[in-house]
């Protein structure tokens, strides 16, 4: 049901493909073991977007720990240079590996407002996965949409 | 390309490979335990690997000191190894992914990972200390005893071991001092 968002997910937290399956294999086991412990409580889709979450912010604490320095923040994405910037091509399947690069770079916070905004969860659902208030996730889609106005629409100017 | 189109674009993503099935599931559960207990199990083998070797020292050496000493590197080692078995049996814990948001289980997660490696003089080289220290001790005098040359070459003995110790103490305090940062970069990107 939910394979190709846990799909997108690992990819969004692991670039190699094959410790990807890896990551993703974590992931199902991650919702398996703790399916006893749904109770309703929310929605099945918060539960497990949470889990995965979860299991792959625990992955990529562990592969990485030594590197987590290297990790950015919105703003701080915000500031760099896209590095296909002279390549601006309509093809999907590159705007999708851009976006991917730069995806992998950011903080866990980050990355998981940004994936619940590219699954196209509301900032009331992002806020229930991620624990921070929805005003905070409010602050953070608004940058995220300035971050994508600027990398991937022509002429670079912003999207409200 | 509007935002709209780049989420659309995002989730017209292939699905990648197909879903583990239940079974896989199991066999990789049990895979999991069982590294589980093979790493628990390596950890006990070595301990007890080690207990004869200072128990035969503690009981037939002839300076009082060494028995002590070694005496004591079994009680150390018997104390890290409950330790190590208590923090492993903490960590197990994939119910918390469930029903703690990201930013709790991730901030829990780097707690644990911060008084794991900051407390490591208190559980792991700590409870060495004692009986290293008595045995190292021992074999300065012992050493001295002898000659001055071979008293000389125990006491750098004992300081290269003493500085190994150090440095790994060291290495894993700074290691908590990153993940300390790494807590409060996380706090502040959640208040308001």
């Amino acid at each position: 049901m939910y394979g190709a968002a846990l799909h997108r997910l690992a990819s969004a937290y692991e670039a190699d493909p094959d410790k990807r399956r890896d990551l993703l294999q974590e992931v199902h086991l991650a919702l398996w073991r703790s399916l006893g412990s749904f109770d309703g409580c929310c929605s099945l889709r918060t539960w497990v977007y949470r889990v995965a979450h979860n299991a792959a912010t625990t992955y990529v604490i562990h592969q990485r720990r030594s590197r987590a320095s290297a990790w950015l923040s919105l703003e701080e994405v915000g500031t760099l240079a896209d590095p296909s910037e002279g390549e601006r091509a309509a093809d999907r399947r590159h705007s999708v590996d851009r976006l991917l690069a730069m995806v992998q770079q950011l903080k866990p916070l980050d990355r998981q407002v940004i994936l619940s905004y590219l699954e196209g969860l509301d900032a009331a659902a992002t806020a229930e996965i991620t624990g921070i208030s929805a005003g905070n996730v409010a602050t953070k889609i608004h940058r995220i949409k300035n971050l994508l106005a600027q990398r991937f629409q022509q002429g670079g100017h912003h999207a409200e | 390309m509007q935002n709209d189109e780049i989420c659309n674009l995002w989730q017209a993503q292939g699905s990648g490979p197909a879903p583990l099935t239940l079974e896989e599931l199991r066999r990789k559960g049990g895979k999991f335990r069982s590294q589980i207990a093979r790493r628990n199990l390596r950890e006990y083998v070595v301990t007890a690997l080690m207990m004869p070797y200072f128990g035969y020292f503690a009981w037939t050496s002839r300076w009082p000191a060494m028995r002590v000493g070694n005496g004591l590197m079994m009680a150390g080692l018997l104390y890290m190894a409950y330790q190590l078995h208590r923090r492993a049996a903490a960590s197990d814990a994939p119910a918390e992914m469930a029903w703690k948001t990201c930013v709790a289980f991730h901030r829990a997660e780097l707690e644990r990972q911060r008084d794991a490696l900051g407390g490591v003089w208190k559980w792991y080289l700590g409870p060495l200390v004692p009986g290293l220290a008595t045995i190292l001790g021992a074999g300065c005098m012992a050493g001295f005893q002898r000659s001055t040359l071979a008293g000389m070459v125990a006491l750098a003995a004992s300081g290269v071991v003493a500085l190994g110790m150090a440095w790994i103490g060291r290495l894993n305090m700074r290691t908590a001092a990153g993940i300390q940062r790494q807590i409060d970069a996380l706090d502040a990107a959640t208040a308001g």
